[in-house]
């Protein structure tokens, strides 16, 4: 028996009322894939994570997500598979803690005890997010918030993992939490849809690429390709992330975008060049 | 048609509704004032136009009160709101007195729906701010105004952002009743927590006592509307008096 | 001259023990744009509000030793200090229905004649390029374009101290550069341009002084090359090429830039 893909639009059009907001979209997610969702405003992308989890129905086209058909089920059915963080997320957030706001959505889709305290200490760990467990999450500060809500997202351990830009407002170091947080999780089969600006992130968590142009989809492919491409970026509003740029510059063999890839790179393209130049 | 008027005999309309409607005698006096409501919540509310210096004339935003909604949207809004009142009055009052306060309550509701609706806050502040009141008191006035469609907006977010997390709002009472707190409960949250920031922005935004706001383009007020709205006033103490006599 | 000075300031928080500002001192005079960089929760938001005169005055709270500012502080504030702070939706008045009014909303409250309130508008959408949408609705904006209305409802103000939190969190790439641009240049144009950022990469190019602050203290002030030191590094603060030579154990100094690594390389 063949997989079925953890997520497949095939030929999906949208409109809000009279304006066009999809037109022949098609393309599909495999377990552990991650996938970058780019393109200027009103491209579409917000369109695209509504339909995913089921806010929204297509007008031609379907939506699986596994093999449900999202026409069929409703959004709070879809999020067993399906795990969703908007944008302004931390409206959300109205526990007294932010161990039981965690809680929630595990508790909604009515699982037992057991399995939701297991969900939860699981989502916090993998964020560093326990010593703030016992907090109002209206007295953290707004990064922290922001990671709650992606906390609740993960809780929820579903095969699909849809972010909009997930490290808004974060800082450095938050943003590296968040990477490592959705690479562990995508090890072990989560697919992810990740609309970001943030190229940088995107470099380090995400492989592929997806762009989207005033409804359709024009371009899908691997997503180091297009972070070395300023020519492809630009029409998008993008610029290749640092990394990208000094793998351009330099000239490093593999043009890695990755930091760590850049690094060993660069280590050992000095150890070639040099012996012991002091570079 | 509501875009032409004054904002204050705006508001003195929808005070008057309400007040007629407790003080004539049930059940016509109460219907009667029901029906104008409703009649208005109907009509088609703030036109699309300029609150304000315009650079391009003819240039046009999305409806100029937040509120704005075509059609019978607010007309809708208003009984389903009502609605819940009627069940609770029929639940401990006998029918007369349940029609009588239930007329009363939908007016006030479908009244102050439809001013929210019909008057933008903008022109609200500059008719406030050009009649003498100072800008801080009239923006709060307005911001109570303009709050009820932020907060609708954001309710719909926030229903989205739980039904996506698994929240059912289908099942029996007790599920309904959860369903209801995972909404209400995150709305007034985040909107008291705002507040603190909000009132912080307005003061960046140099918006302090004492110093007299220049109106960007204050609404016209005909001396036919300032003498409707005293005549309104009259007719509420009249009847008034005629009630208590 | 313009001038904002922060002297040996602390500041506590209404009904909090620990200061979240200890012993600050920080000047930033016209015409130089000085950056606040550090972990969330160090601090810079707090020293904005100090530096603005919000905290304590507005805010509430304590604050000890003594904050300066030379301006052309006339009435109102025109030649004042003005303030950005994060998160454009929280910013945004709520009574402007079209983003020109939401920009003459704080000219306005100065109480200006209109046709000076129209030319500040007209520039400061000029400045932002935003002027294609000065008929928008503000509530229909995407954060980008939000964050951008907000800074030219600020500048539209002409303050001659502007005070900026994270700008740039909400644009992509492309609208940041922009905004970066922007700011340098008001700074060379003689405001005094204090920001508070998490976006290092970009600093080098733009912020005259960098001030590091770790815990309400300065942990250290410098120029930009701060960020390329070791100690920035290892906080996690360096900038992007610094970080990675760093982690390739190539001898220091570090390059805080591409085009300052390509020229150590050759």
């Amino acid at each position: 028996m063949a997989l079925s893909p953890t997520l497949r639009l095939d030929r999906v059009s949208f409109a809000y009322g009279m304006v066009p907001a999809l037109a022949d979209v098609s393309f599909a997610l495999g377990p552990g894939e991650r996938t970058a969702l780019l393109g200027r405003n009103g491209a579409g992308k917000s369109t695209v994570v509504k339909l995913v989890t089921g806010l929204l129905r297509p007008a031609t086209g379907a939506v699986w997500v596994g093999d449900w058909d999202t026409r069929a089920h409703r959004p709070e059915g879809l999020a067993r598979r399906v795990g969703s963080v908007f944008q302004h997320a931390d409206q959300q957030l109205f526990a007294r803690t932010l161990q039981d706001e965690v809680r929630f959505g595990p508790r909604a889709l009515g699982l037992a005890p057991a399995e939701i305290d297991r969900r939860v200490a699981r989502a916090l760990a993998v964020l560093e997010l326990e010593s703030q467990a016992g907090e109002h999450p209206y007295d953290l500060p707004p990064a922290f918030r922001k990671l709650a809500t992606l906390a609740c997202a993960l809780a929820l351990e579903p095969t699909l993992l849809v972010l909009d830009e997930p490290t808004s407002g974060l800082d450095r170091a938050l943003r590296a939490r968040v990477a490592r947080a959705l690479l562990e999780r995508a090890a072990t089969g989560v697919a992810l849809l990740v609309i970001t600006h943030d190229l940088a992130f995107a470099a380090e968590t995400l492989e592929r690429g997806l762009v989207l142009d005033r409804g359709r989809l024009a371009q899908s492919g691997p997503l180091a390709d297009l972070l070395a491409s300023r020519e492809r970026l630009e029409p998008l509003g993008l610029a290749p992330p640092p990394v990208a740029v000094l793998s351009a510059a330099l000239d490093l063999p593999g043009r890695p975008v990755r930091e760590a890839d850049a690094v060993r790179a660069l280590a050992r393209a000095a150890r070639v060049a040099g012996g012991g130049r002091s570079i | 048609m509501s875009g032409r008027l004054h904002p204050f005999t705006l508001l003195a309309v929808a005070a008057a509704l309400p007040a007629l409607a407790w003080i004539l005698p049930a059940p016509i006096g109460p219907a009667a004032t029901l029906a104008v409501a409703l009649g208005l919540t109907l009509t088609p509310g703030a036109s699309p136009g300029s609150t304000g210096i315009r650079s391009s004339p003819g240039s046009t935003g999305i409806g100029s009160s937040p509120g704005w909604r075509p059609g019978s949207v607010v007309f809708r809004a208003a009984l389903l709101t009502a609605a819940p009142f009627w069940l609770f009055l029929l639940l401990l009052h006998d029918v007369p007195t349940t029609i009588a306060t239930g007329l009363r309550i939908t007016t006030m509701v479908a009244s102050i729906g439809w001013v929210v609706a019909a008057l933008p806050p903008a022109r609200l502040v500059e008719a406030m701010v050009a009649a003498g009141w100072s800008a801080t008191a009239a923006y709060l006035f307005a911001a109570t105004l303009s709050a009820v469609p932020v907060l609708k907006s954001r309710a719909q977010r926030i229903v989205e952002a739980q039904r996506c997390r698994g929240l059912s709002p289908r099942g029996g009472v007790v599920n309904r009743l959860r369903a209801l707190g995972a909404v209400a409960l995150p709305l007034i949250l985040s909107a008291l927590h705002e507040v603190d920031e909000r009132a912080l922005a307005l003061e960046t935004r140099g918006l302090v006592p004492g110093v007299h706001r220049t109106p960007l383009e204050p609404p016209p007020d005909r001396v036919a509307e300032r003498v409707a709205r005293w005549g309104l006033a009259a007719l509420c103490a009249a009847a008034l008096v005629w009630r208590l006599a | 001259m313009t001038r904002v000075a922060l002297e040996h300031v602390s500041f506590w928080y209404p009904a909090t023990s620990a200061p979240a500002l200890e012993d600050v001192s920080l000047e930033v005079v016209g015409g130089e744009l000085v950056a606040l960089v550090g972990r969330v929760g160090a601090g810079a938001s707090t020293l904005l509000l100090v530096a603005g005169d919000l905290a304590p005055r507005v805010v509430g709270g304590r604050l000890e030793g003594t904050v300066r500012f030379e301006g052309s502080d006339r009435a109102g504030k025109d030649g004042g200090r003005g303030i950005v702070l994060p998160s454009p939706w929280t910013q945004l008045s709520g009574m402007a229905f079209t983003v020109w009014d939401e920009v003459a909303f704080g000219p306005a409250n100065l109480g200006w004649p209109r046709g000076e309130i129209a030319r500040h508008v007209e520039h400061a959408l000029a400045l932002l390029e935003i002027t294609g949408l000065n008929s928008r609705d503000p509530a229909t904006l995407s954060g980008g374009e939000l964050q951008r209305v907000i800074l030219a409802g600020i500048l539209a103000m002409n303050p001659a101290v502007l005070l900026c939190d994270e700008p740039t969190a909400e644009l992509d790439p492309a609208g940041a550069q922009a905004v970066w641009r922007l700011l340098s240049a008001l700074a060379r144009e003689g405001k005094a341009v204090l920001v508070a950022t998490s976006d290092l990469d970009a600093l080098p190019d733009v912020a005259d002084r960098v001030v590091w602050l770790e815990r309400g203290r300065v942990a250290a002030t410098g120029t930009a090359a701060l960020l390329a030191g070791d100690a920035a590094c290892a906080a996690g603060l360096g900038t992007t090429v610094a970080g990675v030579w760093r982690a390739a154990e190539l001898a220091a100094p570090f390059p805080a830039t591409v085009a300052a690594a390509v020229r150590r390389w050759r």
